[in-house]
């Protein structure tokens, strides 16, 4: 009888032991919330996914694996190649240049407050999320040339790496690579340029970026004797990059005429009402993104507003915004441009200007961590 | 008396157990009908068709297409025997688009049994209109925004009109808080909300040119801010619904 209890509390001590053993083997790792994440009011709602959350961990790990050129498959180019934090993450060509030494299709693109926006990541919308998009330059055989197998086992070579994994998410793996940088590039939040610290009632502008403000933030009518800008009707007043609805942040800017028109949209909708549409960018930091346009055939923001003001070019999807928006009444169909006048469209560039935002272009949190460990 | 076995005991006090924090937890669901908004975007008694040259300016030259059209439904009201439900944070944006000349507003959490009637707004009310507040589907970074200091556009219609060979823009955008209108529908008898129920609305956008007033699109080929001409849009828009009976 006495023996018998004797066994039946060992037995009871293992199985609880090793319970809790496994238990604590099997429990997801317990990364911290980002403290005290704030974004401003004006930027509106936004969502994270819920199977990634906003962690510290993550954050680190997603900055390191960022500015890692382990990540391609020579170890010779990082996603910061590409995207440099003194130029708001783009690179500061026409088009990014191409592990075959020829140029990519497209311009790199500015990497900021992409919580809110559109929600279609690309020029021209392929990507449906930042976790599925982040994989895509890693594979592409004239971005990063890397195999996502080979990339994990080289990652799991690292004993640093594997720390990092693991308190950020558990395994060295793909989709946790995907996750980090998706959480990096969530973070990247630039709200205090001058514009910002006007809205938050900080700041005076100045009389000509405020004429540029509202010119902005003005679709023109003659009759009604208002002049404008028109950009708002694309480009949203507060976060200047295009809407989060449905499709509603892409647009044809009359860059082409039909016979040279790109798929833009198109490629991914097919639909042909979308034939040469493009993500509306954002114009956060838009003085140090040049050049501009998905091509980057734009060089200056002077080149910019001549576009829109006398350079637009008809095409069968080109915006009936952009088509009907001039500051002169003429009659209609005779005239596509915005015919602003010289100090309008300096005034809009001015504006344009107090969309650069110093503390996020030299932020320490968002810079290279390698730099700091040397 | 034999004794009552102790694990016998012990289930009962489970059971008991477990009955009394059922009872402690367990509330009556209140009614919680639903009741769904179906509007259907029609052109002469048909479905409406997008980026095609299909309709006749009303009162002049030309051919138009629609690219876009969507609209602000706000307040919605239902009111039964059993009284009134008024939706809260009731702002919905109503879109169609080449993939569907549908849209639907769901009303989750009616607490009635039946309805008489419906009612709502097209626009927006005042105090929402003049805030970037984002409540419901009102959102100031969307293209529905003018801009803080205007407010939202009520009714969006952007097309184009083609005339021989010459291809011009359509563009409304109606809004100012003296343009909203409200609808009220009442129904034949009352309507039971048992469950999940429906109810359709046609929304013809020709009557947005060619009902109160007629409107030749070659002439009036864009309406934005003069107060006159936003005047006119409104009242031809607020006759654009009608509830479809079954
Ligand atoms: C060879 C240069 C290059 C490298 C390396 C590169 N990118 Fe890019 N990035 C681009 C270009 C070019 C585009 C636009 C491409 C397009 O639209 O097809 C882009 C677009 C993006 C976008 C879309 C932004 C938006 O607003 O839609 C994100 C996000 C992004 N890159 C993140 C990354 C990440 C993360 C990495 C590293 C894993 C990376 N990029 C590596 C050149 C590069
Ligand atoms: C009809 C929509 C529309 C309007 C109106 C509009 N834009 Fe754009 N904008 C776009 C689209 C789409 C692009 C990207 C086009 C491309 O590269 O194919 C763009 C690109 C830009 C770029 C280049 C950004 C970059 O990162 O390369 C700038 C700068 C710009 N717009 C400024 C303005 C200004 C200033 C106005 C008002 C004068 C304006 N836009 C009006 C849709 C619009």
């Amino acid at each position: 009888m006495a023996d018998q209890r004797w066994i039946a509390a060992v037995a009871a001590a293992v199985t609880i032991g090793g319970g809790a053993f496994f238990t604590v083997r099997a429990l997801p790792p317990d990364p911290t919330p980002v403290a005290g994440f704030s974004a401003p009011f004006v930027f509106g709602r936004f969502s994270v996914p819920q199977d990634n959350p906003l962690t510290e961990e993550a954050f680190a790990l997603g900055r390191r694996l960022f500015y890692d050129p382990v990540l391609s498959g020579s170890n010779d180019r990082s996603c910061a190649t590409c995207h440099i934090q003194r130029l708001a993450f783009t690179d500061g060509l026409p088009k990014a240049a191409g592990l075959d030494a020829e140029d990519l299709d497209f311009s790199s693109m500015s990497l900021v407050n992409l919580l809110w926006g559109q929600e279609r990541f690309f020029w021209d919308g392929r990507a449906l999320g930042l976790e599925q998009q982040a994989l895509l330059p890693i594979q592409n055989p004239r971005e990063m040339a890397q195999d996502l197998e080979g990339l994990v086992s080289e990652l799991n070579g690292s004993r640093q790496y594997r720390r990092m994994f693991r308190q950020a998410y558990g395994d060295v793996s793909s989709e946790n690579i995907a996750r980090a940088l998706a959480t990096f590039m969530r973070m990247l939040i630039s709200a205090d340029s001058k514009y910002d610290r006007f809205l938050r009632g900080e700041a005076k502008l100045s009389e000509q970026e405020e004429l540029g403000r509202k010119l902005f933030m003005a679709h023109p009518d003659t009759k009604a004797s208002l002049r404008g800008g028109n950009c708002i009707d694309c480009h949203s007043q507060f976060l200047t990059s295009g809407f989060r609805d449905g499709l509603d942040g892409f647009s044809n800017n009359g860059l082409d005429r039909d016979a040279d028109l790109p798929a833009g949209l198109m490629a991914v909708t097919g639909n042909p009402a979308h034939k040469g549409f493009f993500k509306v960018p954002t114009l956060r930091n838009i003085a140090v993104t040049a050049p501009y346009m998905h091509d980057g055939r734009l060089r200056t923001l002077e080149d910019v507003m001549d576009h829109y003001n006398d350079g637009v070019v008809v095409s069968d999807t080109l915006s009936p915004l952009i088509l009907e928006a001039d500051n002169a009444a003429s009659p209609p169909g005779s005239f596509v441009g915005l015919r602003l006048t010289d100090n309008e469209k300096a005034a809009i560039i001015a504006f344009l200007r107090t969309l650069t935002d110093e503390t996020f272009l030299s932020d320490d949190r968002f810079s290279n961590p390698f730099e700091g460990e040397k | 008396m034999p004794a009552v076995k102790p694990q016998f005991t012990n289930i009962l006090l489970v059971v008991l157990l477990a009955l009394t924090a059922w009872h402690a937890f367990w509330k009556p669901d209140p009614p919680n009908n639903q009741l769904r908004l179906v509007f259907t975007a029609e052109a002469n008694g048909k479905d409406l068709v997008f980026d095609q040259f299909l309709y006749e300016n009303p009162s002049g030259p030309g051919q138009f297409r629609v690219q876009n059209f969507r609209f602000y439904i706000s307040n919605i009201q239902l009111s039964g025997e059993d009284g009134t439900y008024f939706e809260p944070d009731s702002y919905h944006l109503v879109r169609f688009g080449s993939q569907s000349n549908k849209s639907s507003i769901e009303l989750n959490n009616v607490l009635l049994k039946s309805y008489s009637s419906l009612s709502f707004s097209v626009g927006i009310d005042e105090p929402a209109n003049s805030s970037i507040e984002p409540r419901g589907d009102l959102d100031p970074n969307s293209q529905m925004a003018w801009n803080w200091e205007v407010g939202y556009k009520f009714v969006v219609f952007e097309g184009s009109l083609k005339m021989g060979e010459s291809i011009q823009p359509l563009v409304y955008h109606v809004g100012f808080s003296e343009n909203r209108r409200d609808l009220l529908f009442t129904r034949p008898i009352e309507e039971d909300l048992i469950g999940t129920s429906e109810v359709s609305f046609k929304v013809d956008v020709m009557k947005l040119f060619d009902s109160a007033s007629v409107l030749n699109l070659a002439q009036l080929q864009s309406v934005k801010f003069d107060r006159q001409d936003a005047r006119v849009l409104a009242e031809n828009y607020s006759r654009m619904f009608s509830i479809e009976e079954n």
